[in-house]
């Protein structure tokens, strides 16, 4: 079975019919995995035998009848996601061997729906980036070209049809510019459908749990497995009465196109054409284009990042040293504090730490912080004034094509890379990445964004054109 | 020492994190050029805007008062310096 | 606004830091209102003193602030806690309903404003037995403020106290530095039991013009606390604690004088004394034309002195924000109202009830609803023996004075409602009498018998056996003729004399009415 041309309906048909087991799947995939993994820099850990024999469990509950809609389906977690079964790094060398005692609510649902989790990816410094390039184990590297790094780990093990899907985080826009870079579909879902406990985040505001797919049908059946009210993620209880779609059926007399004129002159003329050719090929479809106007994008983007930061300084204050991860060696408590804190903390997430430290503090609070959170109110009512002229919005996903491993960069060129995602968080709107075209032999992806709970309805018209990935070229 | 650099500085110390002398220095000048970065962010007229708190529009979330003890061994498994039931710290001076 | 330092002095094994442990009770008895001299006062009273009380009250719940916890004492460190509460990777805080409930009636007990939506907000520092580095509190938005209660002033005026704020917040984890003996170790040890325990800190205005004013305050609050069944704030196990701001000014002022701040007062009498003992001291360098300089200090209880903790030269900055873990509390004003229809009977109200019902004198209500503890064991002994001014005047009087010296509340003592009614009973039916029935209180109060078994152990049954105290009469008429002689003279103290001294001879078992118609009879016959 070729994970990368069926779909997760099919495979898990296959199982429960005994076309082939789970323990087979899940063992064809762990080779796949540890041939791919060398070169790509995908995993920072593998569950080998713990896979093999929650497949063999599955197998049994599946001889006994059992339904489970993900039966046998192999799945990789970004390492952000807590995991009793295997370390969870969270980003950090001082977490490598960190067991942690919590499993993050999603994975559960999904293990208990029968999916194997085979390993964790690789991201960012403590979770605080978009290219992995900050990671303490090194970037994961583009499938498509070797030189040019992935974005996300999770998208990588998708694309290189290791797994059938991928758990994954965002919170600026790891996620959607990991989709954008290695060609896949990446969903980060409306505010409270997914549950985040067991995610741990350096923004909290932000943060959501998504998933990376070869297709929109792939993403759509495991949202639903994913949605739901949890009591311990508060944001949830938008879920607790249970969910109402926005389920517009994508027809083209009815559906229109927001295409929001401004956001693409940021993009280098190559980059623009691609969605333009998408707005037309739309256009020729029937769907009716409406130019709206978000003019907010480069200040919400900024805001985002003054309350990311902000948010960072407070989450990461945990990691004191004393209860988990390292300890620096110190007789003295303010030695051991710093220490400690700046063995676990990467150069990204000190960084990030000790601005938002500055950003918060007296006498800067007003300047930085107040008009950071109005404007962030200002961005969720343009993109809900958008809403009023279009039923749903293409962005693009990333600023650029996937950056080459060995260039230079500042931090803040990586910080202005999140220009069109970073906004779309702060909307709280789900937003779906999916392939738009190529440059340069390198796919380039395009985020439809649209109201709260209008994920079938991305999923619907997300499936469009997609099925191309870098190893189908081959 | 300007303003940037002393906030810089009292940051560092504040958040607690060993920094040396030549990232404080990459650093200073890096919170210059954030600082400059945020600029167009700073210009916005927000007008009457009230700030927004919260990512989410859920309220009232409330858990029911029904204890429950936890596994403990692997959360303390998880302490760099425990013992004889306690976390370890280096001694604190009255 | 500090936390951490409470008290509890049931650390076991090891001994906690900063806590002196001590097992005084606040109303033990007389105390001297002041260790200053006169001249010293004469000091003193040249200025107004301002006093603001910080104080801290572990609200009664089962579980956590934010976890499902236990919310209870153990003995074993760190056994209460969980990822969410030891702030692991990926956990978020989840609030308890029970806990607001119980912030909500405090609130409404001490006529606050209510606030329909308010939130819960991260106070960023560091210290060990903080988890996550930040406290999760209301810093914002308090869910009460502009509230106010009454006590009498040094006058014995009624006086309104303003209550700034009231909000809800976590309790931190405990540090031990020291095993028991004192034995030096080489780290600090943390427990986190106590991190995430709900708390309410309630802000009084700078309304308190002295130390007896503050430990009124303290004792009203504490009441009122009991009363709404929020706390059973036991100031010597850390469910209340207290921080003061003390500073003078010159009466004509209207600024405030610079004020430091006191804590580690863990017992009322150490409220009232420390904050005497900092009056004095910036009395002192006032006069002698020096400054009070920002300060916080902890009172050492063995030395009866303060110790400087810091001085502060700006102010901490704890880089509040909202926190994003937690979602808003959204109120309707029916809900207040709702529960402020169902707050428990408070203490006035009760005394005024007492009065009314029981035909109580105002003093006995007054004293007896003192205490949420000591009102119900009064009307539990009522259910069981309905003559409300005699259970008063024991409850009062001879139950109290046995609490105070064990340093109890009335629901800690052994001497329960039942053994009270059993021994009124006994007095009722002249089994024994009123003196004697002293003897057994205190015995059954130590020994924890049955007031009846005492009496019988001890044979203390009245003797109103006539033909037995005859004899007795008869014999201490004959020994005391001159007695005898002054009292027909028509000095009717004389006959007190003869009925002590039988009495006496009796070991105060004869029933006493009984003596006194004997001796009338037998001398006037």
């Amino acid at each position: 079975m070729e994970l990368r041309k069926t779909s997760i309906h099919q495979a898990v048909e296959a199982v429960q019919q005994g076309e082939i087991t789970a323990f087979e799947l899940i063992e064809k995939t762990l080779k796949n995995c540890s041939v791919l993994d060398e070169g790509l820099n995908i995993f920072n850990s593998i569950a080998g035998i713990d896979a093999l024999e929650q497949a063999k469990a599955i197998d049994q509950k599946n001889e006994k009848g059992g339904n489970l809609p993900l039966a046998g389906i192999p799945v990789a977690v970004k390492d952000d996601l807590c995991y009793g079964v295997l370390p969870t790094s969270l980003g950090s060398a001082a977490f490598n061997e960190f067991m942690s005692p919590v499993t993050a609510a999603a994975v559960e649902r999904l293990m208990d729906a029968g999916a194997v989790v085979i390993g964790k990816t690789n991201l960012d410094d403590m979770g605080q980036g978009s290219t992995t390039l900050s990671s303490p184990g090194g970037p994961t590297v583009n499938p498509w070209q070797a030189e040019r790094t992935a974005g996300s780990a999770g998208a990588a093990a998708v694309a290189t049809g290791i797994c059938m899907f991928a758990l994954e985080s965002d919170s600026g826009g790891a996620q959607r510019q990991g989709a954008s870079h290695c060609g896949v579909v990446g969903l980060r879902p409306t505010t409270g459908r997914v549950s985040r406990y067991g995610l741990n985040t350096h923004c909290s505001s932000f943060a959501r749990v998504g998933i990376t797919a070869f297709s929109c049908e792939n993403i759509a059946g495991v949202l639903d497995i994913l949605s739901g009210f949890d009591e311990r993620d508060a944001a949830t209880a938008v879920c607790r009465e249970g969910i109402t779609e926005i389920s517009k059926i994508p027809n083209s007399d009815k559906l229109t196109i927001g295409y929001p004129v401004n956001a693409f002159d940021f993009l280098e003329p190559e980059l623009r054409e691609v969605f333009e050719k998408a707005r037309d090929e739309f256009a020729e479809r029937g769907y009716k284009i409406a130019e709206i106007d978000l003019g907010l994008l480069r200040e919400g983007l900024q805001a985002y990042y003054v309350i990311a930061l902000i948010e960072a300084s407070s989450n990461h204050a945990r990691f004191d040293g004393i209860r988990f991860g390292k300890t620096g060696e110190s007789e003295i408590l303010e030695e051991m504090y710093q220490h400690s804190r700046a063995e676990i903390l990467g150069k990204e997430a000190r960084r990030r730490s000790i601005f938002g430290t500055y950003l918060l503090s007296k006498g800067n609070y007003d300047q930085y912080y107040r008009q950071a959170l109005k404007v962030w109110k200002m961005v969720r009512q343009e993109f809900k004034k958008a809403f009023d002229q279009c039923d749903l919005l293409m962005l693009p996903a990333a600023k650029k094509l996937p950056r080459l491993l060995n260039e230079e960069y500042s931090f803040l060129d990586e910080y202005f890379e999140d220009l069109f995602c970073a906004p779309v968080s702060l909307s709280g709107m789900p937003a779906l990445t999916v392939p738009a075209g190529q440059v340069n032999q390198l796919p380039v992806g395009m985020q439809l964004v649209g109201p709260p709970f209008s994920e079938k309805t991305l999923l619907a018209l997300g499936s469009w054109d997609t099925g191309t990935g870098p190893l189908s070229q081959e | 020492m300007d303003d940037i650099s002393k906030g810089l500085e009292k940051a560092i110390k504040v958040i607690k994190i060993k920094v040396s002398s030549s990232e404080q220095e990459q650093l200073q000048r890096e919170l210059k050029e954030f600082l400059t970065w945020l600029e167009p962010m700073l210009l916005v007229d927000t007008g009457q805007t009230e700030q927004q708190f919260f990512g989410h529009d859920a309220v009232n979330v409330l858990r029911d008062d029904h204890p429950r003890q936890s596994e403990l061994a692997e959360l303390q498994e998880a302490a760099p310096k425990f013992a004889g039931g306690f976390y370890l710290v280096p001694k604190i001076l009255e | 606004m500090n936390l951490g330092q409470g008290t509890c002095p049931r650390v076991p094994r090891v001994l906690a830091m900063k806590r002196v442990v001590g097992h005084e009770s606040w109303d033990k008895g007389p105390v001297p209102v002041s260790q200053v001299s006169k001249d010293e006062r004469k000091v003193i009273m040249k200025y107004e003193v301002v006093i603001g009380l910080e104080v801290h009250v572990e609200l009664l719940t089962k579980c956590k602030l934010f976890c499902s916890c236990p919310n209870r004492f153990v003995s074993e460190p760190n056994l209460n806690t969980c990822p969410v509460c030891l702030g692991f990777p990926g956990t978020m805080p989840q609030l308890s309903r029970e806990a607001l409930n119980q912030a909500l009636k405090a609130s409404l007990a001490l006529n606050c404003e209510v606030a329909l939506y308010s939130y819960f907000d991260r106070k960023n520092y560091f210290y060990p037995d903080m988890p996550k580095g930040y406290q999760i509190s209301q810093y914002y938005i308090p869910l009460g403020s502009r509230g106010h209660l009454e006590i009498d002033d040094d006058q014995g005026k009624l006086k309104k106290i303003g209550v700034g704020r009231v909000h809800m917040e976590e309790d931190a984890g405990k540090l031990i530095h020291e095993t028991t003996g004192g034995i030096a170790i080489d780290s600090s040890m943390v427990d986190y039991n106590r991190a995430g325990v709900p708390l309410i800190e309630i802000v009084s205005e700078p309304d308190l013009r002295s130390s007896g004013e503050a430990k009124r305050y303290l004792e009203k609050l504490k009441s009122m606390m009991q009363y709404a069944g929020v706390s059973d704030c036991k100031m010597e196990e850390g469910s209340l604690r207290c921080d003061a701001n003390v500073s003078l000014r010159m009466p004509e002022d209207e600024a405030y004088g610079v004020k430091t701040e006191l804590k580690n007062m863990n017992s009322f009498r150490a409220v009232e004394r420390s904050l005497d003992h900092e009056i004095k001291r910036q009395a002192e360098l006032l006069d002698q034309g020096e400054k009070v300089i920002t300060q916080t200090l902890r009172w050492d209880e063995d030395k009866q002195q303060t110790i400087v903790m810091r001085s502060k030269l700006e102010a901490d900055d704890y880089r509040c924000f909202a926190d994003p873990e937690l979602v808003p509390i959204e109120l309707t004003a029916q809900e207040v109202e709702n529960a402020r229809q169902n707050l428990p009977e408070m203490a006035d109200e009760r005394a005024r009830r007492f009065v009314k019902d029981y035909g109580l004198p105002g003093y006995d209500a007054g004293v007896l609803t003192s205490s949420r503890c000591l009102a119900d064991y009064f009307e539990s002994c009522l259910q069981l023996f309905n003559k409300p001014k005699e259970v008063s005047n024991w409850v009062m009087g001879e139950f109290s004075a046995r609490l105070n010296n064990a340093g109890l509340e009335a629901d800690q003592a052994s001497f329960t409602p039942e053994d009270m009614a059993e021994l009124l009973k006994m007095i009722d039916k002249q089994e024994i009498s009123g003196k004697i029935a002293k003897e057994v209180l205190e015995k059954a109060f130590q020994s924890g018998k049955k007031p009846r078994r005492v009496v019988e152990e001890e044979g203390l049954l009245q003797i109103s056996d006539q033909s037995e105290l005859e004899a007795i009469v008869d014999r201490v008429i004959s020994e005391n003729p001159d007695t005898v002689e002054n009292y027909r003279g028509g000095k009717s103290k004389a006959l007190g004399h003869l009925v002590g001294q039988v009495m006496k001879e009796t070991r105060g078992k004869a029933n006493p009415q009984l003596v006194n118609e004997l001796l009338v009879k037998k001398i006037d016959g």
